[in-house]
């Protein structure tokens, strides 16, 4: 028989668990406030700052979230998502024993275990000089700065140039409304006729990414045809187009297969209550109309960390999840949710749901909370993700757990 | 710990007791909630296709940060938006952006022919009933190159952009053995809905409601027509805050007692249904039991229809349906935030091949894309779904929304329908579209 399953939250984690359930033949409701931190996200696959996968997994504390999920976990959750990927016509290159080294906007380097190919080209492993461009009229990457602070590092650099835009205009333009421009073959045609003279002895040139909305593997293909010289792109701010691309392609994978996307209400946890207190029967959704009750036979939390309002601290000291009210461990002292230097680990980034072996949200003392609840993502407890650089590593991994153990 | 049995069973969705007035968190506008994280500015149909308009968030939250309550100076760019609310269902936060952005639009000022315009636009009844009488002149005037080309430069109704004729004779009068005035005395019949057909429905596409009827009457639903006006949307839209008001009021009395009783409203209007459910309290700011409980009442055709479904049976057996259609959810259906109800439904249909539409709007936008400022803009943003509809070798693209079904028609040139029209195929009910040309 088929199982229902209602997904909360539509970041890297929700989205990629619903693909995934849908994929073994649930029935996935995703339900979401809002679109998810992917919109705002670089688009790669990281694993570990340093990259050292195998030597980091193993060294892991016993309360890390990726602790007791081994290597096979990881590798099934990392191949399903490239498949994946390749399939929404969004191909990544990567894997987990090949750590890119790639170049960010700010001249530093990222370690990742997975990037959009138009990404991956940028990879520092190829020593061909690099040149990095301006757009004029784009203000949201400085090629001066990217190219100096990646000189410092080693990082052999031809040079920096400044391209002209036909589309910018009155106001500063976005990231995205040059993807879209780009979308155009024709601009493309006219985009090269206009480069080319200005690109004489450039071999392998850095562009922001802006090269289109949704096959940016075809603009970059049309440009390095035209132009003779290779091309990579760079994550810029947010809206960071290889995050959209992402957002859009995983979305329009999950409703193509099947997925029922609620987008836009808030919800809160229904307790089954012919269940002596053990099931949970759902969430309640915010609609417009009113609240309405969306019922399944399972339901995963993927809403994320604080900064998403995954879990919530109220005036009278709480501090809980933010669809069924779970207890988040944190000290009552509000003081010590802080360090006060910013660059070190903060502990409230540690803050979260605890899981059992099972994937089931659980206590202090290992029982879960409901038979049929489960949880991955950035939700939870044990894990500084920014300075573990470990944060897409934790989505994919913990929502291919979950999802295995909720359709087992 | 025990095995932890996990159940199986359908999804199902329930109505709940309503909550109080603005539970649903947008009854007040909360700038200082948006983060600027340009989530809705990188999802904004408009702000992608044009450079007129700088993004929900920059005239939205960003901009009222800067008015005072009391002189409100909207930034003018405000006039570009669509109103499609793409912006306010994809912020993390909950901001109401396009709630925002129409409170804005309304401020600005207005005058002349445009003004004129307008007013003519946010009111279809009353265009029915001037149109009904010179009907059979309807057709080819709107047809007429000439006479398009004349009322764009006059008026400013962009020449290329779809109108409906009036219908000879409206739902109303077709089906006045269901008129009622109020709920019936007790007891009930055990399955009752008030239908809020809308102007639309009443006026232009009579058939599509006797439709809607034959199909709750074949699920053993009783339907009565309770008295309504339209719903004031067209009015909202429009900038007539005042006008819409007093409409919103006038069905508020009509509806609320059926409200009361616990008889679902349900409608076949996706835009319709909206105002009823959230833009009386969220843009009109009314408040009180009268509109929280026919909120909470209205619901979406098929939102209803997945409650008959989902109750026990026996229920009429879904014939095969061979057709390739697209499916859009209008912009007015996503905001109210309950997914898409037809697809669930039409998923039953054995033989039917859905394919879903990719695009945030279809670019008309209510009355957006009728004007000739906008028309452009609006092409623009539709592009993505015409170019879908074309590639992909649909038999036609289904849509729940009247204003989505004219223009997909037009700018696509594939038959447009609402997915109410596939669901009575299946059921074996008669077609009731009118021969082109022809009248119900």
């Amino acid at each position: 028989m088929t199982r229902s399953v209602i997904v909360v939250g539509a970041g890297l984690t929700g989205l990629y668990a619903s693909i995934l359930a849908a994929r073994r033949g649930a029935q996935v409701l995703l339900v979401a406030q809002g679109r998810g931190g992917l919109a705002l996200s670089h688009g790669c696959i990281d694993v570990w700052h340093d990259g050292d996968v195998r030597f980091s997994f193993r060294n892991l504390d016993p309360a890390h979230p990726l602790a007791g999920l081994g290597m096979a976990v990881f590798q099934a959750a990392l191949t399903e998502f490239l498949d994946i990927v390749q399939e929404a016509g969004l191909p990544y290159a990567g894997g987990l024993d090949r750590p890119m080294r790639l170049p960010r906007a700010l001249g530093t380097i990222r370690t990742t275990a997975a990037a959009p190919v138009t990404l991956a080209a940028g990879s520092l492993d190829d020593k061909t000089p690099i040149h990095m461009a301006d757009l004029r009229g784009f203000r949201d990457f400085s090629a001066n700065l990217a190219a100096g602070r990646l000189r410092t590092q080693g990082v052999p650099i031809g040079g920096v140039v400044e391209l002209p835009l036909a589309e910018v205009g009155a106001r500063d333009a976005y990231a995205h409304e040059l993807a879209g421009a780009f979308d155009d073959p024709g601009y493309r045609a006219e985009v090269c006729s206009t480069w080319k003279p200005l690109l004489r002895g450039v071999r392998r040139l850095g562009l922001p990414a802006v090269l289109g909305t949704s096959d940016p593997t075809q603009v970059v293909a049309d440009l390095e045809a035209g132009l003779g010289v290779d091309i990579f792109e760079i994550p810029t701010l947010p809206p960071s187009l290889p995050g959209l691309r992402l957002e859009r392609a995983l979305r329009h994978r999950a409703s193509s297969i099947g997925v029922d996307v609620v987008e836009g209400p808030s919800v809160r946890g229904e307790i089954d209550g012919r269940s002596a207190g053990r099931r949970v029967s759902g969430v309640v959704a915010a609609t417009a109309g009113g609240p309405r009750a969306f019922r399944a036979d399972t339901v995963l939390l993927a809403t994320g960390g604080p900064a998403h309002a995954g879990w919530m601290s109220f005036a009278n000291g709480e501090v809980q999840d933010s669809v069924f009210g779970l207890p988040v461990d944190a000290p009552d002292d509000r003081e010590a949710w802080t360090s006060p230097d910013p660059f070190e680990s903060q502990p409230y980034a540690r803050f979260g749901l605890r899981l059992d072996s099972r994937r089931h949200p659980c206590d202090r003392r290992g029982r879960p909370y409901f038979e049929n609840l489960f949880a991955a993502g950035g939700l939870l407890a044990g894990a500084d993700r920014t300075l573990e650089g470990s944060r897409q590593v934790i989505d994919l991994a913990t929502a291919f757990a979950a999802v295995e153990a909720m359709l087992r | 710990m025990k095995a932890s049995p996990v159940g199986s069973g359908p999804m199902s969705i329930d109505v709940l007791a309503p909550l109080s007035a603005g539970a649903s968190g947008l009854a007040f506008f909360e700038s200082d909630l948006c983060v600027k994280c340009n989530i809705c500015t990188a999802a904004c149909p408009v702000a992608g296709v044009t450079e007129l308009f700088p993004g929900p968030k920059a005239v939205g939250p960003q901009a009222a940060r800067f008015r005072l309550p009391t002189r409100p100076e909207p930034d003018p760019r405000v006039a570009w938006c669509s109103g499609c609310g793409v912006c306010s269902r994809v912020c993390p936060h909950d901001v109401p952006v396009a709630e925002m952005n129409v409170i804005a639009k309304s401020e600005l000022p207005s005058r002349g022919v445009r003004a004129l315009r307008d007013s003519i636009l946010a009111r279809p009844p009353e265009v029915a009933r001037w149109l009904r009488p010179i009907r059979l002149l309807g057709r080819p005037a709107f047809r007429s190159p000439l006479l398009r080309a004349a009322a764009q430069r006059v008026v400013g109704i962009a020449r290329r952009a779809p109108f409906p004729v009036v219908a000879p004779t409206p739902l109303r009068r077709l089906r006045r053995d269901r008129i009622r005035s109020r709920p019936p005395a007790q007891p009930l019949p055990a399955r009752h809905v008030a239908y809020f057909h809308g102007c639309s429905t009443n006026d232009y596409e009579p058939w599509l409601g006797r439709t809607a009827i034959e199909i709750l009457e074949r699920f053993g639903v009783e339907v009565s027509l309770p008295p309504q006006r339209c719903c004031g949307l067209p009015l909202l839209s429009n900038a007539d805050f005042a006008a819409a008001r007093r409409r919103a009021r006038s069905n508020l009395e009509s509806l609320q007692p059926w409200a009361e009783r616990g008889i679902p409203i349900v409608g076949t209007s996706t835009s319709c249904t909206l105002a009823l459910k959230h833009e009386y309290r969220a843009v009109l700011g009314l408040s009180g039991s009268a509109i929280d409980q026919v909120a909470h009442a209205t619901q979406d055709f098929f939102e209803y229809m997945e409650h008959l479904l989902a109750a026990d049976g026996p229920h009429p057996a879904f014939g095969p349906v061979p057709l390739r259609l697209l499916y859009h959810a209008p912009c007015q259906l996503r905001s109210h935030r309950i997914g898409t109800p037809a697809v669930r439904v039409l998923r039953r249909i054995p033989g039917l091949q859905l394919e879903l539409s990719l695009a945030e709007c279809c670019g008309v936008a209510g009355t957006y894309g009728l004007k000739r400022e906008f028309y452009d803009v609006a092409v623009r943003v539709g592009a993505d779904l015409m170019r879908q509809a074309r590639a992909s070798g649909v038999d036609g693209i289904l849509t729940d929304s009247e204003t989505c079904r004219w223009w997909t028609e037009t700018h696509a040139g594939l038959s447009s329908r609402h997915p109410l029209e596939v669901l009575a195929m299946s059921l074996g009910l008669p077609d009731r579209r009118p021969r082109s040309g022809e009248g119900t």
